[in-house]
């Protein structure tokens, strides 16, 4: 069980790597994940930026998108969490849904969909809605997305496949839900055509909120992501969205927080660990998404050097437990309790 | 050298027979069980396949819940997550899904295909479908389903810019402006490299005449049911003849029939393993099955041993309720005949026999003009695709008809497809 004692660990993975390797991308990344996975960390995220602007694509160095790459990933390794960041403009809620159900049961119960409460400038043009959307529209639209996909993901009962071959009952047709959402954006009939997740439902992250936006976050998300502040503003937004969460009716613990962290490389290990130790204390925040910068390489200071530090002081488990991303995140519902 | 046939795997959940779920031997928990299909790939790599084939639609496929529970087809993977775990699981063989023109947006299409092909190093394919089901249209938003003629305008328009965007041909830059259309509009070049093997492959299973003529305009691969020589040559002839007026040659297009095959050691013990099959088929699942390929609801109202009732026009999938009208007059079937015919093998050209037999029938459509390969319809996983890779497959190479291995390693140079410029 977690008790708050010891911090959760992602490692973030941008589209633009740079390392010169004569090895194919997918067998870096590949090696990566690996690597990630070998030291116990919680999670890879994988982003899944729309092009910000033409001449910055052709540079692009890793020619994949974020939920394929998911699925190639989860073949290659069998504990750590895979999130992908996938665009509620670019997606239909039906088909993001899907493909996460079954990018979820692929890993065995290992992955997260990231999404974000801001609208990325541009991305709407290329989905034949060059006006995009106000950012109250895109809020109350993203709101209503979210509650879809969730809901989909509920669609069926953890114990509705029967595989009954002699008395012909596959299912039980009482424990397949249909959804019959009708709102504002969108109507949605469900159910889905994939089986329960392993791990009940996959992992929702979300980033990129505003204030507005915490109480979205609190019904919600199971993991959300905050720039690094000063500690008294991140305790102070981490407390708020505590007292929310339980207003929600949820245990506050189920929403944990992790602080982006872009590690200074070439710097002392020691002092990597002592930013993040002292931020743990000083936040109370469930632990940190660490911005991995274009040399995948930078891993393996991470791996080598710091980790062995925050061991030897506490601070991070010393392996998996369990083997679903939400028993590494200490969540309700992972499937190995 | 001689020209060989084109040979598909085509996956589905536990099988392509109603069924399969409940052979003995089926793989019952296919929809769950990646590994499963991690083996299924494998085998039909190793037997030299051209590729795996994953129909699709984004909703059940049944909407009498009583009925889809007797059924394996209610769950199953996503096919776009499911070919990107087997694209890195395998090397050599293609692998193409299909995904809606109604329910996406052609520049997330581009972007997804595209990175699977480059997750298998130019293997990927594209199915074109515009969709045809209620059911699917209930997930979007829609109150009904667009008219046929709208479904296809709009899948023009969206392969068309699907194309262009893997062909670096709508880049804002090199001033075309992306693409402001009637149903679509993008502006930026896609922000992945290009393609491995020039764009994924497009593959088309459309037979109306609209859909044949979106096929010759833009397929590279087109699948088709055609139980008769007759009606696959047919066919045949009539794509391969449209192709000039889109300044296509012959040879452009290869064209891929389904053929379901039951083999054994022999006939008897074939004919044995397909009525096996036939009997575990319900009679109310075979009724709704046979409904819904002819568009119609109410097809149990009428008397089971009785013939097809009249049926009025639909907006549905035109082609599969012609086939399926045609081949009860033909054979004088009653509903249940009729149904349980369909549910053993989807409408498609289904042949029980010993190895040498099935390779004869295929030999003599492929060099009689009707097909230049066959997409392979296994009744039930793993069983009948171990059967044809084993049985069949070594058949076909002793006559020269089948490569023995691969030559090449892209989707486009096992099909023996140009390369796009």
């Amino acid at each position: 069980m977690d008790n708050g004692a010891t911090m959760h660990l992602a490692v973030s993975l941008f589209s633009g790597t740079a390392d010169p390797s004569p090895e194919p991308e997918f067998d870096r990344l590949a090696r990566f994940a690996q690597k990630a996975e070998a030291a116990g960390l919680d999670m890879v995220l994988l982003a899944d930026a729309a092009p910000a602007s033409s001449s910055d694509a052709a540079n692009r160095q890793v020619p994949f998108e974020a939920t394929t790459l998911l699925a190639a990933l989860a073949t290659v390794t069998s504990r750590i969490g895979l999130v992908a960041m996938a665009s509620t403009i670019a997606h239909q809620p039906y088909n993001l849904a899907r493909r996460f159900a079954s990018l979820d049961i692929i890993s065995h119960g290992r992955a997260g969909w990231h999404a974000t409460m801001v609208q990325a400038p541009r991305e709407a043009a290329n989905f034949s809605r060059p006006e995009g959307f106000s950012s109250a529209d895109f809020r109350r639209r993203t709101e209503e997305y979210i509650g879809i996909v969730q809901g989909l993901w509920q669609g069926w009962d953890a114990d509705a496949l029967l595989f009954d071959k002699g008395g012909g009952r596959f299912h039980d047709p009482e424990k397949m839900h249909l959804l019959d959402h009708k709102g504002e954006f969108f109507s949605v009939r469900g159910p889905l055509n994939v089986a329960r997740s392993p791990q009940d439902m996959p992992v929702l992250v979300l980033s990129g909120f505003s204030e507005h936006d915490l109480y979205v976050a609190a019904r919600t998300a199971d993991v959300i992501l905050l720039d690094e502040r000063s500690a008294e503003d991140t305790k102070a937004r981490h407390d708020d969205l505590r007292r929310r969460v339980a207003a929600r009716g949820r245990d506050p613990d189920a929403v944990k927080v992790l602080i982006n962290v872009s590690p200074v490389t070439g710097g002392k290990p020691a002092a990597l660990a002592d930013r993040l130790e002292e931020q743990f204390h000083s936040t109370s925040c469930d632990g940190f998404n660490i911005l991995m910068p274009a040399q995948l390489s930078a891993l393996d200071d991470l791996v080598d050097l710091v980790l062995p530090e925050l061991r030897r002081r506490g601070l991070f488990r010393a392996g998996y437990r369990g083997t679903t991303l939400r028993s590494h995140l200490g969540l309700a519902g992972g499937g190995d309790q | 050298m001689t020209r060989q046939m084109k040979l598909g795997a085509f996956l589905w959940a536990t099988g392509h027979h109603i069924a399969a779920w409940r052979h003995p031997k089926a793989h019952v928990t296919a929809g769950i069980d990646i590994d499963h299909y991690i083996r299924l790939a494998r085998t039909a790599e190793a037997a030299k396949f051209d590729l795996l084939f994953c129909e699709d639609a984004a909703g059940l496929r049944e909407a009498n819940v009583g009925i889809a529970s007797q059924t394996s087809r209610s769950i199953g993977f996503e096919p776009i997550s499911l070919l990107s775990a087997l694209a890195v699981q395998t090397s050599r063989i293609g692998l193409v899904s299909t995904a809606s023109t109604s329910y996406n947006e052609p520049y997330g299409l581009a972007r997804t295909f595209l990175s699977l092909d480059h997750l298998s190093g130019g293997r990927a394919g594209w199915n074109l479908v515009t969709s045809a089901s209620q059911i699917e249209a209930a997930n979007f938003g829609s109150t009904g389903l667009r008219p046929h003629a709208d479904r296809y305008e709009r899948a023009r328009e969206f392969a068309e810019v699907v194309t262009g965007l893997w062909h670096g041909k709508l880049d804002g830059a090199s001033g075309s402006g992306g693409h402001d259309g009637q149903s679509f509009s993008v502006r930026d070049p896609l922000d992945l490299p290009r393609s491995p093997q020039g764009a994924p492959v497009m593959v088309q299973a459309g037979a109306s005449d609209v859909g044949r003529d979106l096929a010759a305009r833009t397929a590279d691969v087109v699948f088709t049911a055609a139980q008769t020589f007759e009606e696959a040559k047919a066919f045949y002839d009539d794509l391969k003849g449209r192709l000039a007026a889109y300044g296509r040659e012959r040879d452009d297009i290869k064209i891929m029939p389904g053929v379901a095959p039951v083999v054994a050691e022999t006939e008897a013990e074939a004919r044995e393993k397909y009525e096996e099959l036939q009997e575990l088929i319900p009679d109310d699942v075979g009724v709704a099955l046979l409904s819904s390929y002819l568009s119609i609801a109410d097809l149990w109202r009428y008397p089971i041993d009785g013939p097809l009732p009249e049926l009025p026009a639909t907006e549905g999938m035109q082609s599969r309720q012609a086939l399926v009208i045609e081949q009860s007059r033909r054979d004088n079937l009653s509903i249940r005949q009729l149904a349980r015919h369909f549910a053993g093998a989807r409408g498609h050209w289904r042949i029980a026999g010993t190895a040498v037999q099935v390779a004869d029938a295929l030999q003599a459509r492929f060099e009689g003009g009707a097909a230049d390969g066959f997409n392979v319809i296994p009744s039930y996983f793993p069983g009948e695709l171990d059967a044809f890779a084993t049985l069949v497959v070594p058949e076909l190479q002793r006559r020269g008809l089948f490569r023995k291995d691969y030559d090449g390693r892209t989707l486009r140079e096992h099909l023996g497809l140009k390369r796009p410029l």
